[in-house]
């Protein structure tokens, strides 16, 4: 909210500049944007009078008639020429003499037009960059002195607070309100505006009468009604405030309640009587499709739950949020009603946004206006819109309040302060201190009671005085201490420690880690997703249609990484990333996710909060929260792996090769392996987004599937714009915190030497036999004496045969193997796999 | 002294050694003289033919001269080796600026540095980690921190809802409510995690980013420990001069309640373009756990107390690292990465 510092000084008496005031707020938690100067980019241009206007001139340019006239600024007098519609012998108005600067350095000089000298120039609001007025004519300064400094005489030598208000202090939503702050913070006195509007003939209440049908939603609406009144521009020094301010000047009636709102803080709504049915107000509930046309001209279609200012016959505005056109005031209205009201803040917000209507007075009847003040505000307007359009106010005030504010007592423990805070000011410096705040306080023994003033409605309990006290006592006296008492075993939640694990292990092996926004695109989903997959969950107000979904699939965000760097002439990427999908549980309990194994946390019961079983129950919400029939999500948590490119740091020396679809699968397995989860390779995998013929899965000894890797489906990779192959793996992370690692156990070092023997098989190009089913086959014909076991090459001949190549080391614990009995193994394992598979043993 | 015979061999050994001009050659010299075909081998080995009184002086001639031949050998051998290694390491010169072969390089994302960097410091201080969903219900996110339906301070955080009821959580705080229902005072936790605004991405602004709460509840726990403890956070996370300072503010679930700022670590309070010339930095919003969000836990507010903060894990980041644009952090470019490895 911009506040100009000169209207606060008007209901303060404060020696500070601008910036300083600005720093008390600050401090006492009034947060200020920025000062700035409010004074337009002009120099020299002063307040003259037309003293006479001479002669008329051939017509200008557009056809408009130029006259001359004769400008006086008190000492001085000048030849102007001039071709505004309003000008006028007596007029004051903005004068620019030669050698005067307008804004973008426009300097003025004695210039000829239409072959007739003029000294200086006459200027509309455009001109002088105050407003965008120039059809209407020059910017006339009725009631000021002649050769007064324009700046000075429109108010604009002032700055301007950019003030940013928490929700919790609509009190502070005016001038005045700052004016009442700053008084509190400094000590200076604070004077409120005096009230007094001169009343005259009839009585307001039989000019209007006021009935409100739905006092739970305005617990209170007053109306003053004043006659005679003639509408047209407001004068320029209040337009230049309103403009100052960020409001729009319409008319004197209407600028005179929107200055009242600014300077109270109360919004008043002014409606041109003639066109109230009856004089007669009510205030009810809309009907379920009532139509109702607002001020700037927009149809709204209302519901039920929304509150309406009407007359006996029709709405006639929609309460605290906009008024209606049907009883606008125009430049016809003679008589104004004027209403200042109390709205239930929740109800103004809810129609506000459900119309998306967002305005002035929304805005503050939303955050509370004060029940009290409004009277006093409808006072002060009245006697502007008088002071400004002439007219008389009728006597009194129509002033419906069937739901009367109670008054709130709340009670201060010193004590409390100190629990509080650590620290507390003497009593006496409490008590003067709320005073200060327009809090009235009485000593109650040790402590204080405070009568809250219906302005404060933030107030509601003894730590809302203690924090007043503290904000303006200054939050530098808060003393710094360590918390006390015991601390318990830190215990950190076994997620925690995974990640960093997993993170440490695959940064280890030369990936990136990736953090991707958790947002997934539903026009990608037939690439990414099997229909077997459980519901996405979905946003009701997503910020874009391309974000409208969390993310489904594990590899969403590095597969968005790679083709972010691709893009970006980067074309090896290795990167990782811990993340989670998102989705709707599945009715059946347990086979919930994906890769079938995991129990990952849910909304309703969060198994991750590091909290107990029996807490569990707590977690679900109280049952007055019962209607909340959420439908539980599930997050699972998984490591996302992606490469495309070398697979290495490409050198001087090698890492030239590309990576492929076994660095995927290794980095899985290296993850794995450091979690102390043991894998073996198991059927393809279960999630989309892969090449058919390049997808496998890693499984544990408990036969859960716990990883899968692969080739990304081409046609997934080409969407996002990636031109080469790209591998990937996923681990369930929830699956693999859920295998408990076998316990380290040391063994004895052998003692006897080991025997080493290499054995290679030609297989064919037959794609069901593969080496693992080879090793375990030959793991099992070796037996005990078997120590270690592992293919140490792999070699295609060009007909699509392929030789595999195993070493095999043997050893006993209790002697040195001979070669008979090495041999004797040997051949048993060599008839086993030939016969069994049909294979050869690869000679030479 | 020797035997004619014999001095005529070792004149002809002196003269082959110290003409040889490698180890080959020397090794010819040795083979030549010392070998089984050697000069003074055969000579020895026909001691026999001699005439008997002959016999012990060429004998006891030729080992000496053979001892002496050793000797000689001995003396050139190892400089001549040493000199010929060196002419070899010569030829094959090693160029040591050609770069090292490095294992391949990864990196650990900014963000996890930062929250890493976190959740070390306040568990040294006695905090435990908790988590939470992200996915939470109205109730936890809102309802329970004082944050009702129809509240103005509902535009303080602008929610992307999942359905009526449940919502992206918008902070982590409801892991306050989670933590707080599921057991008694002592509480002292820090939520690391992941949160959701419905904010178009820009230099300042990410619909996702991510959060560290932190809690305190227990008997006697006042606002002045919430200050001692984030001063000490404050040097440890930005050096050991830094400074924090409170600023009353508001935040529906907590009361009295503070903004606080960390003197700016590159101008010291002199005022620089870090700190827009204000000489302080936001980092973090706090304060003390407001009654009724204990009484929504079930807990006694006359009992315990508590206080609580707030902090973006991205503002630390950008303003330990110097990075003026929170969209680098989620665009994931491996040149921005990699600065962090």
């Amino acid at each position: 909210m911009k506040v100009p510092y000169e209207w606060v000084r008007e209901f303060v008496d404060l020696r500070l500049t601008a910036a300083q005031a600005a720093d008390r707020l600050v401090n006492a938690g009034v947060e200020v944007a920025s000062v700035t100067p409010l004074a337009p980019d002009l120099k020299g241009v002063v307040v003259g009078e037309i003293e006479a206007v001479e002669r008329e001139l051939a017509e200008g340019h557009g056809g408009d008639k130029l006259f001359l006239c004769r400008v006086s600024t008190g000492r001085e007098r000048y030849s102007v020429v001039c071709g505004a519609p309003n000008t006028r012998v007596g007029a004051r108005a903005a004068f620019a003499p030669p050698g005067a600067v307008l804004p973008g350095g426009r300097r003025i000089a004695t210039a000829k037009i239409h072959g007739v000298e003029s000294q200086g120039m006459l200027c509309s609001e455009r001109e002088l960059g105050i407003g965008e007025e120039h059809e209407a004519g020059i910017l006339l300064v009725d009631g000021a002195r002649p050769g007064v400094d324009l700046i000075a005489a429109l108010g604009l030598d002032d700055h301007v607070l950019e003030v940013e208000i928490t929700p919790n202090r609509p009190d502070c939503l005016s001038v005045v309100g700052i004016a009442r702050e700053l008084a509190a913070l400094t000590g200076a006195r604070f004077r409120p505006p005096r009230v007094a509007p001169k009343e005259s003939g009839e009585a307001a209440r039989s000019l209007a009468r006021v009935r409100i049908e739905a006092p739970d939603l305005c617990h209170r609406f007053t109306a003053r009604v004043i006659s005679g009144v003639t509408v047209g521009p407001a004068p320029a020094r209040l337009r230049a405030r309103l403009r100052a301010v960020g409001l729009r000047p319409i008319s004197n009636v209407v600028d005179a309640t929107n200055y009242v709102l600014w300077e109270l803080g109360q919004p008043l709504h002014a409606y041109d009587a003639e066109t109230v049915a009856e004089g007669t107000i009510v205030v009810r509930r809309a009907r379920a499709g009532e139509r109702f046309t607002t001020l700037d001209g927009q149809e709204r279609t209302l519901d039920a739950s929304m509150l309406l200012i009407a007359d006996p016959r029709r709405a006639i505005g929609l309460a605290g949020v906009m008024g209606g056109a049907n009883t606008e005031v125009t430049e016809r209205t003679t008589r104004v009603l004027l209403e200042s009201a109390w709205f239930a803040p929740a109800s103004i917000r809810r129609t506000s946004r459900a119309l998306g209507l967002r305005t002035d007075a929304a805005y503050r009847f939303e955050r509370g206006a004060d029940i009290e003040a409004l009277v006093t505000a409808s006072a002060r307007a009245a006697a502007l819109i008088a002071e400004l359009a002439g007219g008389t106010i009728a006597r009194g005030v129509v002033d419906a309040y069937p739901r009367k504010r109670k008054p709130l007592r709340v009670r201060l423990r010193m004590s409390r302060v100190k629990r509080v805070l650590g620290v507390a000011p003497p009593p006496a410096q409490a008590r003067k201190i709320l005073t200060g705040l327009g809090l009235p306080v009485k000593a109650r023994g040790a402590d204080l009671e405070v009568t809250v003033p219906s302005f404060r409605r933030d107030i509601a309990m003894e730590d809302d005085l203690v924090e007043e006290i503290i904000r303006v006592w200054g939050y530098h006296r808060i003393p710094s201490t360590l918390p006390g008492g015991a601390i318990a075993l830190v215990t950190q939640p076994a997620n925690l420690r995974q990640s960093q694990t997993v993170r440490q292990a695959l940064v280890g092996a030369g990936l990136a880690e990736v953090i991707t926004h958790a947002f997934s695109d539903p026009a990608r989903a037939a690439l990414f997703r099997r229909p077997t997959d459980p519901a996405p969950v979905a946003l009701l107000n997503p910020l874009a249609q391309d974000a409208s979904w969390l993310r489904t699939h594990p590899l969403e965000g590095v597969l968005g990484a790679v083709a972010t760097n691709v893009r970006r002439q980067q074309p090896d990427v290795r990167v990782f990333e811990i993340c989670k999908t998102y989705s709707h549980a599945t009715s059946g309990a347990g086979a919930t996710d994906k890769a079938g194994v995991s129990e990952p946390a849910r909304t309703a019961a969060p198994g991750n909060s590091g909290v107990s079983e029996p807490a569990r129950a707590a977690l679900r919400p109280p049952s007055k929260q019962a209607g909340l029939t959420a439908p539980a999500t599930t997050e699972p948590r998984w490591l996302a792996i992606a490469l495309t490119g070398a697979r290495g740091e490409p050198g001087w020396s090698g890492g030239q090769e590309r990576a492929d679809v076994y660095d995927a699968k290794g980095l899985a397995e290296h993850a794995l392996e450091v979690l102390g989860v043991r894998a073996t390779t198991g059927d393809a995998g279960a999630l989309g987004g892969f090449e058919p013929d390049c997808h496998g899965s890693l499984v544990t000894e408990g036969g859960a599937t716990i990883g899968e890797f692969g080739e990304v489906a081409a046609a997934l990779r080409e969407s996002l714009g990636i031109p080469s192959p790209v591998f990937a793996a996923v681990v369930s992370l929830d699956a693999a915190g859920a295998v408990v690692p076998a316990p380290i156990g040391y063994q004895a070092l052998p003692r006897f030497p080991a025997v080493e023997r290499d054995l290679a098989f030609v297989v064919g190009s037959d794609q069901t036999l593969t080496a693992a089913r080879i090793e375990s086959a030959l793991r099992e014909e070796a037996g005990p004496l078997l120590r270690r076991l592992e293919l140490f090459d792999v070699f295609r001949f060009p007909d699509g045969r392929s030789s595999l190549a195993w070493r095999l080391l043997f050893q006993a614990e209790d002697r040195t193997l001979t070669d008979d009995e090495v041999n004797s193994i040997q051949e048993r394992v060599i008839r086993r796999i030939t016969e069994t598979f049909h294979i050869t043993l690869r000679s030479g | 002294m020797g035997h004619p015979r014999v001095d005529a061999i070792v004149q002809q050994a002196r003269e082959a050694v110290a003409a040889a001009q490698s180890s080959s050659e020397l090794e010819g010299v040795r083979v030549g003289f010392l070998g089984r075909q050697g000069a003074l081998t055969q000579l020895l080995r026909s001691l026999g033919t001699l005439a008997p009184e002959e016999r012990p002086l060429v004998g006891a001639a030729a080992n000496e001269a053979k001892r002496e031949l050793e000797l000689l050998l001995e003396a050139r051998l190892p400089a001549t080796l040493e000199a010929e290694r060196q002419a070899e390491r010569r030829r094959r010169r090693l160029d040591l600026t050609l770069p090292g072969r490095r294992p391949p390089k990864g990196s650990l994302h900014p963000l996890t540095r930062v929250h890493d960097e976190i959740v070390t410091i306040f568990t040294g201080l006695g905090f435990s980690v908790a988590e939470g969903p992200e996915i939470e219900t109205d109730y936890h996110n809102f309802e329970a921190l004082n944050i009702p339906r129809d509240h103005p301070a509902r535009d303080m955080q602008d929610t992307l809802y999942v359905s009526e009821s449940t919502l992206l959580r918008t902070h982590t705080s409801p892991v306050q409510i989670r933590a707080m229902l599921a057991q008694k005072p002592p509480v002292r936790i820090i939520v690391p995690g992941k949160v959701y605004r419905r904010d178009v991405a820009d230099m300042t602004h990410s619909p996702m980013f991510h959060q560290v709460e932190g809690l305190a509840v227990d008997r006697g726990i006042t606002m002045a420990d919430l200050k001692g403890t984030l001063e000490l956070f404050a040097r440890e996370m930005f050096g050991p001069r830094s400074r924090i300072r409170f600023r009353p503010s508001f935040f529906p679930f907590t009361e009295p309640s503070a903004e606080v700022d960390v003197l700016c670590f590159v101008c010291h309070g002199d005022g620089c373009r870090l700190c827009k010339q204000g000489g302080w930095l936001e980092i973090l919003g706090s304060g003390m756990v407001h009654p009724q969000v204990l009484r929504n836990v079930g807990y006694d507010p006359e009992e315990v107390t508590g206080w609580a903060f707030g902090m973006g894990i991205e503002r630390i980041a950008m303003l330990k690292y110097g990075i003026d644009d929170l969209r680098l952090f989620f665009e994931n470019d491996l040149r921005f990465l990699e600065q962090f490895a």
